[in-house]
């Protein structure tokens, strides 16, 4: 029998151990715990979707006004909609948001963490050096994905159960599976360059002024590069590929340019208005399949990899 | 005790060490960096309770303890460390070490409760678990309300607790302390000494503690362990590394008197010149005995003893001599 | 060579130090307090770094704030370890030497001079990046001594340093004390200082606590008996022998049953008790000593008191 009074002096930790082997999940969950008990994560996280939320607007106004209609069916906005194009669309109007989250999630992860010297944390318990790059990098890349999915799946779902009969299954039967590639691409490229960035820096602003300069510089490629599409095909000439490709060379660019080779499309207008030819042809063309693809491995795969570089287990003794 | 020349392996020690049991055994451990030779063929073995580690700095210290971690690979020998060898197992030590580094570390963006519950739950332990014990982890620490703040406010005592407390979370059976009081004042380095103390005593847990505070370390510790060059000097319990041959004695006097000095030196002893008002007497006898005479002549002489005790070297002047001796 | 009549700092609603009245002279003084207790704020005053709000402080009979004069007669080594970090060790040196407005070759000499005195002339050609904590420590207190100071302040100067190092460090200062400087160290590892000086300046929250030397202080504490301890195979008899001494305040066996632990509060009645006990009655005694009488234990009584 114990005792009536407690021994209170230190004692050791006979409770249950896991096995030392992929601790990565443990870091993974810490980071998202963290990134997730900011407030702005929430706050961007919804603004993400309001392009999804305006297209449901209109779609139901439109669909309501049509039944009232006896000729609806044949003169709605529904009727002829590319689909998919919308999911492309609402994306595309996320994507700021989908910066900021990366921003808030991703630029101050590793950065923060040689800052505070927590690699002597990390390293000292049963983690790897992979352990923590896989870690971080799911920190990143889960909370970034859940945003981009679970307004494409609501949104899929919605659409599936209301306009079947303007065509929603029947054009694209295999769009969800497209939907459930499309939705890793933000998650997989900001999660590599994050991290990368981060681990050059020491100090977690340094590290997204850095990111966001990378960001916005290489935006302003592709904005100029659209307007010169833009005025070329006004003009009726040919666009050179040069300007088609260079579309595509920035963060976003890049995105969309993955998003346009997975669903397969070149795109349509921002609102589902029929604008006729000429507005499809405004519309910067698909990339090259064979170009971005291995680009875009290569791009993650190299961010990650300089991460893998940067991060030293223990500085060598002097 | 004895001293080791450079390249000499222990065997004496070896055998000797079978008394008690061993955290962790290295044999012939040698480890570059480049060129750099940080370890150069080390056998040592680290006993059960709490043991110094001492060296001047670039002896390898730091390097043995990243080596026990499976930081850096070691270029030839071989080392087990609570029976598991360094070399395949570095994960399973990891988990049954615990490191409380040098340097100031935390997570950032934690307060202390997740800080040391995350760190348990980075060593295996269940999250509800991880959280419960870091609770208790801290109270051992004596980190009260502060728990709750971001680690990033704290003061240099907090953090070298917190530092502590992330080490314990996952009751490792070995502790290996790096320079444990730095940046402390009084107050926090008697604090965390006797916090140290009271872990490394009874409770089944192992500490090696490195430190270039020597009396730090005669106050938590019973056995060191001196490496230089990258190879063990000297090991043994901290009262023989001290012992003094002939057992001498120092009698601190109230103020300085020749006259003692003289009544001592006509019953036999030899007395050095004094330190301030103390004088190492040499003399037959048992210290009972001595004690008898001296104060005797105290007696005879006027003056008036105010201190007795078999002499000692400080450890400082003990490690001196054993990293200095060729 | 520094003189303080009711000085007091403040920033804001901060108190750095408070009505601090003392005096420093030639040789190795002390200064101790616990962390926010005013060490760095009173160096900064003695270095002319900050201004006192009230009261006055001079140094060498000036005032220091702004004040070359002092400057020139004065070295500092603080605690921070900023440097040039892509410097060698004797550049970064040479470089403040001419800054103290030494002539190139003078400089070049003198530096030599001071970094042999702190036994870096080997290492003194590496980069400062890759020093360690102790050759950086060196390097400071090596550009503290350039211009030959009177006084010379030091700030956790023995930070890092190895016990090798510490011993260097610590004859190297006993020597310059020898030749008649002055020395303020501030430090926080209290038997370090009891190696270097028995002569203190003990701050506790921006007030002078004591100063002076530690022997003085600790006899004049009277709230504390002082504890002594005798190691005896026989510890009840010596009780029995000694408990009708006056002014003994409490006994205590210690738990191996080998040692007798009194307070005392005048302890030189009893040491003659004890002398006699141990001659007349045949009290067999293996040791004396009092733990109390240590700087650690004066720093503790004062500081809690």
């Amino acid at each position: 029998m114990a005792s009536p009074i407690a021994d209170l002096t230190y004692r050791n930790y006979d409770g249950p151990l896991e096995p030392p082997v992929n601790r990565w999940w443990a870091i993974a969950k810490m980071s998202m715990r963290l990134s997730t008990k900011k407030r702005g994560f929430w706050v961007w996280s919804t603004f993400s979707c309001f392009w999804y939320g305006i297209l449901l607007i209109i779609f139901y106004v439109n669909d309501t006004l049509a039944a009232a209609n006896p000729m609806g069916q044949q003169v709605s906005l529904l009727k002829g909609l590319v689909w998919k194009d919308q999911f492309l669309n609402a994306f595309s109007e996320s994507q700021l948001f989908l910066f900021i989250l990366a921003l808030l999630t991703g630029a101050g992860s590793i950065a923060n963490d040689n800052r505070a010297k927590a690699l002597l944390v990390y390293l000292s318990k049963p983690c790897t050096k992979l352990d923590y790059v896989i870690g971080k990098w799911l920190g990143i890349f889960i909370p970034i994905t859940l945003v981009t999915t679970v307004p494409a799946v609501v949104f899929y779902l919605y659409c599936l159960m209301s306009y079947r009969s303007y065509g929603f299954w029947s054009q694209d039967p295999w769009l969800f599976v497209q939907l459930m590639g499309m939705v890793l691409i933000p998650g997989t490229l900001y999660a590599s360059i994050t991290l990368a960035i981060s681990s050059l820096f020491e100090q977690g602003r340094l590290a997204g002024a850095v990111f966001a300069g990378v960001y916005f510089i290489s935006y302003f490629v592709t904005l100029l590069m659209e307007l010169v599409h833009t005025q070329m095909t006004m003009g009726g000439n040919e666009v050179p590929p040069i300007v088609n490709n260079l579309f595509y060379a920035s963060i976003d660019g890049l995105q969309i340019g993955m998003l346009k080779i997975i669903l397969h499309t070149n795109g349509s207008p921002k609102f589902p208005i029929q604008l006729g030819q000429m507005s499809t042809r405004m519309q910067v063309p698909e990339p090259s399949t064979f170009l971005f693809i291995p680009l875009f491995l290569v791009i993650c795969a190299g961010s990650v990899l300089l991460a893998w570089s940067q991060i030293r287990a223990v500085e060598v003794v002097r | 005790m004895r001293f080791l020349k450079p390249g000499e392996t222990n065997r004496r020690n070896a055998k000797y060490s079978h008394q008690s049991v061993s955290v962790a055994i290295i044999q012939n451990l040698v480890v570059r960096y480049g060129n750099f030779t940080a370890l150069s063929g080390l056998t040592c073995e680290i006993p059960e309770g709490c043991t110094g580690l001492l060296g001047p700095n670039g002896a390898g210290k730091t390097t043995l303890i990243k080596t026990i971690l499976g930081f850096v690979k070691p270029t030839s020998g071989s080392a087990t460390v609570l029976g598991f060898d360094i070399q395949t197992a570095g994960a399973s030590i990891r988990q049954k070490v615990g490191l409380m580094p040098e340097q100031d570390c935390h997570i950032p963006g934690t307060t202390a409760v997740q800080f040391v519950a995350y760190a348990g739950e980075l060593a295996g332990m269940p999250g509800d678990q991880a959280v419960r014990r870091a609770h208790e982890v801290l109270d051992y620490c004596g980190l009260g309300e502060a728990r709750y703040r971001n680690v990033e406010t704290y003061s240099t005592g907090m953090k070298q607790r917190i530092k502590l407390a992330q080490a314990l979370v996952h009751g490792p059976k070995l502790l290996l302390l790096d320079e444990p009081t730095n940046g402390l004042d009084p107050a926090g380095r008697i604090e965390m000494l006797e916090l140290v103390r009271s872990v490394s005593h009874g409770k089944g847990l192992s500490v090696l503690v490195s430190s270039h505070l020597l009396p730090d370390i005669e106050r938590v510790c019973d056995r060191v362990i001196v490496v230089m060059q990258g190879q063990l000097r000297a090991q043994g319990t901290i009262r023989d590394l001290k012992k003094i041959e002939g057992r001498p004695v120092d009698v601190e006097l109230r103020e300085n008197s020749p006259r003692f000095v003289q009544a001592m030196m006509d019953k036999g002893a030899v007395v050095q010149p004094p330190k301030r008002s103390t004088y190492r007497i040499q003399m037959p006898g048992l210290p009972e005995e001595i004690a008898k005479i001296a104060m005797q002549a105290a007696k005879e002489s006027g003056a008036q003893i105010r201190g007795y005790i078999v002499a000692e070297r400080s450890l400082e002047d003990a490690f001196l001599e054993a990293i200095s001796a060729k | 060579m520094v003189v303080a009549s009711q000085v007091s700092r403040w920033y804001g609603q901060v108190i750095g130090v408070n009505d601090v009245t003392c005096e420093i002279g030639p040789g190795i003084t002390a200064l101790l307090g616990m962390n926010g207790a005013g060490k760095t704020t009173l160096i900064r005053l003695i270095t002319g770094q900050l201004r006192p709000t009230t009261g006055v402080l001079t140094v060498f009979g000036l005032q220091p704030f702004a004040n070359p004069e002092v400057y020139r007669r004065m070295g500092y080594c603080p605690e921070i370890d900023n440097f040039y970090e892509h410097y060698s060790g004797r550049d970064f040196v040479r470089y403040l030497a001419r800054l103290d407005g030494m002539s190139a070759a003078k400089a070049a000499s003198r530096t030599d001079e001071v970094i042999d005195m702190v036994g870096m002339t080997e290492r003194a050609g590496r980069r400062i990046a890759g020093y360690s904590k102790g050759m950086r420590q060196r390097i400071k207190l090596a550009q503290a001594m350039l211009h030959d100071p009177d006084l010379i302040l030091l700030d956790e100067p023995l930070n890092g340093l190895d016990p090798v190092g510490r011993r260097e460090f610590m004859d190297l200062l006993h020597g310059l004390a020898e030749n008649g400087k002055g020395i303020l160290v501030s430090s926080h590892i209290l038997f370090e200082v009891e190696q270097m000086t028995r002569s203190l300046l003990l701050l506790h929250r921006g007030r002078l606590l004591a100063t002076g030397d530690l022997g003085v202080i600790r006899s004049l504490i009277d709230k504390h008996p002082h504890q002594i301890r005798i190691d005896t195979d026989e510890p009840r008899r010596a009780a029995e022998l000694l408990a009708s001494v006056p002014n003994i305040v409490s006994m205590k066996f210690d738990r191996s049953g080998e040692a007798l632990e009194l307070e005392v509060r005048e302890p030189a009645a009893f040491y003659d008790a004890l002398s006699a006990a141990i001659l007349e009655r045949g009290l067999l005694v293996r040791g004396l000593s009092s733990p109390d009488n240590n700087l650690e234990s004066v720093f503790k009584y004062l500081v809690e008191a």
